[in-house]
């Protein structure tokens, strides 16, 4: 039953230095002979091929290395193969496009591992947790990418929906009902419609490839007197996802930042160069003017504090200054395990405060907690759209659904034809704007129509 | 009493369902009884004096092809017959034919009479007899009792029926017969869950009263075809129904008397068709819209009766007759039985399985409106699969499941199984998603192969369809395989024709996929071509030029296929399955589908849910392995 060919990005949606895209299905070989520079290999099973990744001009997108694992020799059982490539969102996004656009689709929440599983590739004690793997992965990838899309565009997708219903419903209408005068949508009325769709899908696609990269997440800086653990605490930080990360040049002087995912959610760290060099550098004063940078630049500001000491002057001048954006302060309470009583908690005028160590590891579960959940909260209303691969690929098909459709339309090709593309439309957008089904054009015939003889 | 005569299958109810299925059992060799509580009103048309139209021409021919009467019968009784839809795509054509009702219900009763192996009594079925989960008989309101071995209940509208006109209200099965008040308490005792639907139905006018000269006829068409691929010398009249429209007035009038509706007055609660509203609700709901279309239709030969198409209705008597009146060409019209509202109890069919046997009772099956439908055609199509699966039940085979990708009769009995129903179902072309390959052209070539192997259709029969469907085949490969060049002269018959030249080496099925070509132009351009009748040109044209996206369906009926193979164990444990929300796990164990496929159409059952049914059922499988 799995002839369909999945694919994803293997090594997760963050920056690394290598990036494998899986593909896994009876048949994939094809779409990499399609996509592959060199065409006369036979890809034989457990082979290494170093090569070049085409586009659909014959463009060189990257140099990689492909993995051959011939079933039953693979992870899923099933024949398949891993694209190595030079990491970077970009790039392997780009070569995951690819692979899509050539007939694979994209891999659901932990559906390499449920096929591992149906093809007999892992014992029985752990089908429990492979279902536990996916129920709890897919509720939580459902909800962020519904988060994001219906944050973003709520209006949109609300009224491509509205549109596609209401074409869906006026094309049957005109089927399952003769001798009525039932519908006075002109062509051109229904033409504006798909025009219109057309349009909506364009401006998302459009705002999701403007200006920041597609997996920039909130900005995040930290802040703190010297030797407060702020560097110790940002390779905590980092560690949380083992995702580290190659340097994205920053914007001004030479600030640097890096991408890292907490819980599967992207973050950006800001200004991780001036934190590391605190530690063995004499600028050490930096620490207030990093501050008013912080308050500037980023969305989440952790306020470092040293529980093994009592607050100092240069805390309470930190404190002063982030007051006013206090609701973007988390107030990190550090050297829990040295706390030594003398600072008393209530003296710090921030909401969010988290107790830590960086030296234990204890109090990281819950400030991760608490960074997703923000993050979450975040996503809802922000305008940073976020999308991944398979969405832009959806939106593109959508987009040429609809001229398809514009023709015919234009054409008079018999609607039990249009209906045909119409619903390919709902299909193909249905992870977008939810699944329509025949019930919901129901209800829109009969609501817009004055149907029944 | 106990009859003394023993019975294979008991129908209840002598219904458009119910004709079916009796008639269907005693072709297949059992012994049947059909019980109904006024043998007069077998095959009544309790609504429209109509067979077929969109959709509906589909159940027709289906239930044609798999033996049953409703083609034959409407072949013999029919006014009038058209196509509908002719104007769009094959997939969508539609056979409908007015119906003289009188001769249609008199021509069903006389077929049934002389059906061997069929009984019919006159009386109401009270109860269902049941033992150790199996049904055994059924009692009579005189206390007589049948013993059986499966009963199919087609109680239509019957059960606790309750008719409203205005604010009068009483029971009735229908408006002028008596209604089955206890059968649904037997129903519900056997732990059946029953609901209440409603549905009208119009005024019946006194055709000396309309004046049909201010008023447009509508024919049938000219030369029309039967609805039965057996009628032959078919030869039937044309009698025109009439359009009329409502106008300005006439909604004022109901909209003032809207207090007089049981509907809008709160007497009646239960939910009705949303696609074959009232003209109350017409109006209210679309009060931009300036007139609606009405249409006379003859109610039999003579035409006394007419049936006023479109004006559903269950406002008071007095309403009923001024808004006739405002509506031009009815202005002295005079009422010979008033439009009323229904409402009823019905079934929850969810608690069937495919076979239409109840999950609960082995040997019990439901068909026809019980089941939360409307309409004569979806009646006799669940009939007729009701009374097939009665006499494979008795004879311990397989029953008959046709499948989403087969018929409409598949997309009926599917859709009520899986997902139920809030409002009576009717059929539309929009709820088959394969419907470019389910067309009424294709019954017999879709269905001819089981109908032959369960018998219900004679050898000669398959084996012309076989042949004509060889043929199809061959004249399609033919056009595939026979090219045209782009010479002077060629190219030259082509522009004669009006229609492109070609540039290069061009088979005939290309010529043939362009909109302005069919079949018998190409024979113009090429003589030698072959002459093909009339049904086989139609179907080459088809399949030809549809093929494209005949293709796209056929893929999706192969992802669809797999997933229907995919059986769920009969006592597959959801309790189990580690990860489902609660409300999902409570529907599969409620609906209890048959295969992964028939989960995923059920309503909020999510991809993920989905892949962890598949991942314990693998497990479990495994586990029986592992342990044999
Ligand atoms: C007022 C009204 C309006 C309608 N409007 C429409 C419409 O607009 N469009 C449409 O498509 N369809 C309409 N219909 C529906 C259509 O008439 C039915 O769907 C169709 O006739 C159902 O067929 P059936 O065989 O299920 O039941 P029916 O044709 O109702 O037949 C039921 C039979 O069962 C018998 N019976 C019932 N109870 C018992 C018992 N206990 N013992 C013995 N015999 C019993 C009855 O006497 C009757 O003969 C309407 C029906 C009514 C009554
Ligand atoms: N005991 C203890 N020591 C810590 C903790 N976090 C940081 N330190 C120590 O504090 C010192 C300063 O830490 P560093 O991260 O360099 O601080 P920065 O100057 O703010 O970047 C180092 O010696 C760390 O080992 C903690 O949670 N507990």
């Amino acid at each position: 039953m799995h002839d369909d060919i999945i694919a994803a990005i293997a090594t997760g949606y963050v920056e690394s230095a290598i990036a494998v895209i899986r593909v896994s299905g009876y048949g994939c070989y094809d779409i990499l002979k399609k996509i592959f520079s060199r065409k006369k290999i036979n890809f034989e099973d457990k082979r290494i091929y170093y090569g070049h990744i085409l586009d659909e001009n014959g463009s060189i997108v990257d140099e990689v290395l492909v993995s051959i694992f011939r079933s039953p020799h693979s992870y899923t059982g099933e024949d398949s193969f891993e694209i190595s490539c030079h990491g970077g969102l970009m790039v392997s996004n780009a070569v995951l496009q690819i692979v899509l656009n050539n007939g694979a689709r994209m891999a659901r929440p932990g559906e390499f591992t449920k096929r591992a599983f149906l093809n007999g590739k892992m014992d029985l004690s752990q089908a429990e947790a492979v279902a536990k793997v996916i129920s709890a992965k897919s509720s939580r990838a459902l909800h962020i990418a519904q988060l994001q899309l219906k944050g973003n565009f709520s209006n949109e997708i609300g009224e491509i929906r509205k549109d596609i219903l209401l074409l869906l419903a006026e094309n049957e209408v005109n089927i399952d009902y003769v001798d009525e005068e039932l519908s006075d949508f002109s062509k051109e009325k229904r033409l504006s419609m798909v025009n219109n769709i057309y349009e909506r899908l364009s401006s998302i696609l459009r705002a999701s490839q403007s200006g920041k990269s597609l997996f920039d997440g909130m900005k995040i800086s930290i802040v703190g007197k010297p030797n407060v653990g702020k560097s110790s605490l940002l390779n905590k930080i980092i560690g949380i996802d083992r995702s580290i990360v190659t340097d994205i040049p920053g914007t001004t002087r030479d600030v640097v930042s890096e991408q890292i995912t907490i819980k599967g959610i992207p973050f950006t760290l800001l200004d991780t160069a001036g934190i590391r060099k605190s530690s063995d550098d004499v600028i050490e004063n930096l620490g207030i003017e990093r501050t008013v940078d912080a308050i500037k630049k980023s969305d989440i500001i952790l306020a470092l504090f040293d529980l093994s000491s009592q607050l100092n002057e240069e805390d309470y001048d930190i404190i002063n200054r982030l007051q006013k954006n206090s609701n973007r302060v988390i107030a990190i309470l550090n050297k829990y395990d040295k706390k030594s009583g003398l600072f008393n908690k209530g003296i710090i005028p921030f909401k969010r405060q988290i107790q830590i160590s960086c030296k234990t590891g204890y109090g990281l579960e819950e400030l991760a907690n608490e960074l997703e959940e923000i993050a979450i909260g975040n996503i809802a209303d922000s305008d940073i759209v976020s999308m991944n691969a398979s969405q832009i690929t959806i939106l593109k098909q959508g987009m040429k659904l609809c001229k398809d459709l514009l023709n015919d339309i234009k054409g008079d090709i018999d609607p039990a034809l249009i209906s045909v593309e119409i619903t390919g439309l709902i299909d193909i957008l249905d992870e977008i704007i939810g699944k329509i089904t025949t019930e919901d054009m129901l209800d829109v015939m009969f609501r817009n129509f004055c149907v029944g003889k | 009493m106990f009859y003394p005569k023993r019975y294979d299958v008991v129908v209840i109810g002598g219904g458009h369902a119910g004709c079916e299925a009796s008639l269907i059992a005693a072709r297949m060799g059992m012994k049947t009884l059909l019980i109904t509580i006024n043998l007069d009103s077998i095959g009544a048309m309790s609504c429209n004096p109509a067979i077929g139209g969109l959709a509906k021409g589909h159940l027709v021919k289906e239930v044609d092809m798999l033996g049953g009467e409703m083609a034959r019968n409407i072949d013999e009784t029919g006014l009038q017959f058209k196509i509908l839809n002719k104007s769009k795509g094959p997939a969508v054509w539609s056979s409908r034919a007015q119906a003289d009702m009188p001769a249609y219900r008199l021509r069903m009763k006389h077929i049934m009479e002389h059906q061997d192996n069929l009984d019919m009594k006159q009386a109401t079925v009270d109860e269902i007899l049941e033992e150790n989960g199996k049904v055994v008989g059924v009692k009579t309101n005189i206390g007589n009792e049948y013993l059986c071995s499966a009963v199919v209940v087609t109680t239509g509208t019957f059960m606790k029926g309750k008719v409203f006109i205005g604010l009068n209200e009483y029971s009735a099965g229908r408006a002028w017969e008596p209604p089955s008040i206890k059968l649904s308490d037997s129903l519900r005792s056997l732990g059946l869950r029953i609901g209440r639907l409603k549905t009208g139905t119009t005024p019946r006018l006194d055709a000396r009263t309309i004046n049909f000269n201010a008023l447009e006829p509508q024919f049938g068409d000219e030369n029309p075809a039967p609805f039965s691929f057996k009628t032959e010398n078919f030869n039937r009249p044309n009698i025109p129904c009439y359009l009329a429209y409502t106008n300005e007035k006439t909604h004022n009038i109901i909209l003032s008397n809207l207090d007089q509706s049981p509907l809008y007055s709160g007497m009646v609660s239960s939910l009705g068709p949303r696609y074959c509203p009232s003209i109350e609700d017409k109006v209210v709901r679309f009060y931009d819209k300036p007139r609606h279309q009405i249409f006379l239709e003859p109610q039999d030969e003579g035409s006394t009766e007419i049936y006023a198409d479109g004006l559903h209705t269950s406002l008071g008597y007095e309403v009923q007759l001024a808004f006739l009146r405002s509506i031009k060409g009815l202005e002295d019209v005079e009422i010979m039985r008033p439009g009323y509202a229904i409402d009823y109890d019905f079934v929850d069919p969810t608690q069937l399985k495919h076979s239409l046997e109840t999950k609960k009772i082995h040997g019990l099956f439901l068909a026809g409106q019980i089941n939360g439908t409307s309409g004569y055609e979806e009646a006799a199509a669940q009939g007729i699969i009701a009374g097939i699966n009665a006499a494979l039940y008795i004879q311990d085979r397989d029953p008959l499941i046709l499948r989403r990708d087969e018929a409409y009769t598949g997309v009926l009995i599917d859709d009520l199984v899986t997902k139920g129903t809030k409002e009576p179902y009717r059929m539309f072309t929009s709820r088959a998603e394969y419907r470019l390959l389910l067309r009424e052209d294709n019954t017999q070539l879709r269905l001819a192969k089981k109908a032959y192997d369960l018998s219900l259709i004679d050898k000669t029969d398959f084996e012309r369809i076989e042949e004509t469907e060889q043929k199809i085949e061959e004249s399609v490969y033919k056009l595939k395989n026979t090219f045209v060049f782009p010479t002077a002269a060629f190219n030259q018959k082509l522009k004669e024709l009006g229609t492109e030249i070609i540039k290069t080496k061009t088979d005939l099925a290309k010529l043939l996929r362009r909109v302005e070509i069919q079949y018998d132009t190409l024979k113009k351009l090429i003589p030698d071509l072959g002459e093909l009748n009339s049904f086989i040109k139609q179907e080459v044209e088809i399949q030809i030029k549809y093929e494209g996206y005949f293709k796209l369906q056929y893929q999706q009926i192969e992802k669809f296929r797999k997933y229907e193979s995919l059986i769920i164990p009969k006592n597959f444990d959801y309790n189990k399955v580690g990860g489902l929300s609660n409300e999902v796990r409570g529907k599969l164990m409620d609906i209890r589908p048959e295969s992964i496929g028939q989960a995923m159409r059920m309503p909020g059952v999510t991809p993920a849910a989905v892949s962890l049914l598949l991942i314990y059922m693998k497990r479990d499988e495994r586990k029986i392995k592992s342990s044999a």
